[in-house]
């Protein structure tokens, strides 16, 4: 199963990064682990112009051409260095998903992009570089209405928006939307289709 | 996943953030059905506390599971209720002619075997106004509803007289009693497909029902016996080197995924050797070792219809993509929309407008796409919508059979 792109995540950010990418005229595959409300979101500036909720643009993206696997989730990444070549999801298993280029937007501790236990936060798809600071205890604030450190926790990408791994950039992984750190930049929606849209 | 979850279906993930309900054909439909956030996750909470909370609406759900694709935290919420419905509604399971009903509908095996010897008579009689009348009035079977016709010659009879003998490697094929009973060219076409892909066909060394209808109509502890029957025969053909193959994208699921979680029949290692023939044939050609040859002069106008347990199974893509393949097929790939019968519950009286109801969407977008066949992997959605929009329906199978080169 062969792709131009493939998007992890179909809420706010992932819908509206894939909706850009069809619309361009590239082949896109979106997995979406189930629909998304998508009310919070540091989701591209394209999102602005989205009239539809995310769980509504799915249908949009099908519409579209794109091929939406509705109720599958990314499991883990077959790596060749740091090329990321294919994708491997629960429902097709042995069927993995290859791509030029993927797009990492499966959101924050609601929905699972991040996961944490008592000691450390991760990213549990690629295990990707995950900022956050030591010691559970500086993790939230006591006081409840107080900008909470958590929030700005994510995974780290470099100034182009790609996914770092042992401080390294993956060659072609992508992130965007809250998944990522707060100070971490994301994407460039126009400058991956120029980059891609034309091979 | 989160890790360290211990409830049941993971019962304690739902955020009752309710796009569940957003899904819910039912409840586009009937006010009297709660919902799948109420009447999965919500209820539970009930029905831990005390079996008497169960809720009689929960007869409603027709498992379509769309609730479940949905979810955007992994809550079982279809399994939930139908956990529940085997677990607090045994009680519920209807007495004198109604309950005769829902046995002689969940019986697919021994109906079909009884009528197929007499099958002109049994699909004549069936169809006849007083019989109708009958049927609707004292057993429930709605009267607009028409009884796939049986055939008089069953699959497995046909398949008997066939020489598979000339190939070296083999499928398994699971065909289901639709198939079988009813419409055994779906068989011959599934042969056809295969042995085109250079492999010849074995079937089960014994096969039952899947059990699907069993467990709608209250019959759980029967369908586990017939599972672990399947399970057993399958488990051979898997020894043997052989993938399972079906037609049928309910069987599939009822199999893979109503086995271990609403009737705990453990099946971790047949399920990856178990699937659609069109996802092992898509992956057969995918990776080179099959090239299909088609017909130059095939021409269809198609839409396809992903059935609800299609969807869930997550496998519409190879379905899809095998034939846009064909030369001549123009397809249009319609928004998910449930059909309306869910098996058996469509054919019941109280259930009959519901199902109506909720399959209008379906068959207004499918009049609306101008097309003149709909393309399905589920039978059941293919007798409503024959019968809704008064198209032919066919399974991909079938058309990629018609469409091979002699």
């Amino acid at each position: 199963m062969r792709f131009d792109a493939v998007v992890i995540g179909g809420g706010n950010s992932g819908s509206a990064a894939a909706l850009a990418l069809v619309e361009a005229g590239l082949k896109v595959c979106v997995v979406s682990e189930g629909l998304s409300l998508g009310v919070a979101g540091s989701a591209p500036a394209s999102i602005a112009t989205q009239q539809n909720p995310p769980y509504a643009r799915l249908a949009e993206l099908s519409a579209k051409g794109a091929t939406v696997l509705r109720g599958d989730s990314a499991v883990s990444g077959n790596w060749d260095g740091l090329k990321l070549k294919s994708v491997v999801t629960r429902n097709l298993a042995d069927m993995p998903l290859e791509a030029d280029f993927f797009v990492l937007a499966t959101g924050k501790f609601f929905s699972r992009g991040l996961l944490s236990d008592m000691e450390k936060i991760w990213e549990p798809v690629f295990g990707a570089d995950v900022y956050f600071t030591p010691g559970r205890e500086t993790w939230s604030d006591p006081d409840f209405f107080a900008p909470q450190p958590f929030m700005k926790f994510g995974v780290l990408t470099d100034k182009e928006g790609r996914v770092l791994f042992g401080g390294k950039p993956a060659e072609n992984l992508y992130g965007t939307g809250e998944v990522l750190a707060a100070d971490s930049k994301a994407l460039d929606i126009n400058k991956l289709i120029s980059r891609y849209a034309g091979k | 996943m989160q890790e360290n979850n211990i409830s049941e279906a993971n019962l304690e993930r739902c955020l009752k953030c309710n796009l569940c309900t957003l899904v819910c054909p039912m409840m586009e439909v009937n006010p009297e059905y709660p919902g799948p956030k109420k009447a999965g996750p919500d209820g539970e909470r009930y029905r831990l506390k005390d079996p008497a909370y169960y809720d009689y609406a929960l007869k409603y759900c027709l498992n379509c599971k769309r609730c479940e694709v949905a979810c955007p935290s992994g809550v079982e919420i279809g399994d939930m209720i139908q956990l529940a419905r085997i677990k607090y509604g045994s009680q519920a399971k209807r007495k004198g002619l109604l309950g005769l009903r829902d046995w002689t509908l969940a019986s697919t095996d021994l109906v079909g075997s009884l009528s197929s010897p007499f099958a002109p008579v049994v699909n004549g009689v069936l169809g006849t106004k007083p019989v109708k009348a009958v049927l609707d009035g004292v057993l429930g079977v709605d009267s607009h509803r028409t009884f796939p016709a049986y055939s008089g010659q069953k699959f497995t009879s046909w398949f008997r007289r066939q020489d598979q003998s000339a190939f070296d490697k083999f499928v398994t094929y699971f065909h289901g009693c639709y198939v079988n009973y009813n419409y055994p060219q779906l068989g011959k076409d599934f042969v056809k497909v295969v042995n085109a892909a250079g492999y010849g066909v074995h079937l089960l060394e014994k096969e039952k029902c899947c059990g699907v209808a069993l467990m709608s109509n209250g019959f759980a502890g029967k369908a586990r016996k017939q599972g672990e029957l399947n399970l057993a025969s399958m488990r051979k053909a898997i020894a043997a080197g052989e993938p399972v193959l079906t037609s049928s994208s309910t069987c599939t699921f009822t199999m893979r995924d109503e086995y271990p979680h609403v009737l705990g029949l453990p099946n971790d290692d047949v399920r990856p050797s178990l699937m659609l023939l069109t996802k092992w044939l898509y992956g057969k050609i995918a990776s080179g070792e099959v090239k299909l040859r088609f017909r130059k002069d095939f021409s269809m106008k198609a839409a396809y219809h992903t059935a609800c347990h299609m969807q869930k199974l997550g496998w519409e893509y190879y379905s899809i993509e095998l034939l846009r393949m064909i030369p001549g097929m123009e397809l249009t790939v319609l928004d998910q929309n449930c059909c309306g019968i869910a098996g058996t519950f469509g054919f019941k009286k109280e259930n009959y407008v519901h199902s109506q109801n909720i399959g209008s969407k379906l068959f207004a977008s499918i009049l609306d796409a101008g097309v003149n066949t709909v393309l399905t992997d589920c039978e059941t959605c293919k007798w409503q919508i024959e019968a809704g929009t008064g198209l032919p329906v066919l399974n991909p199978v079938s058309v990629l059979a018609e469409a091979l080169e002699d």
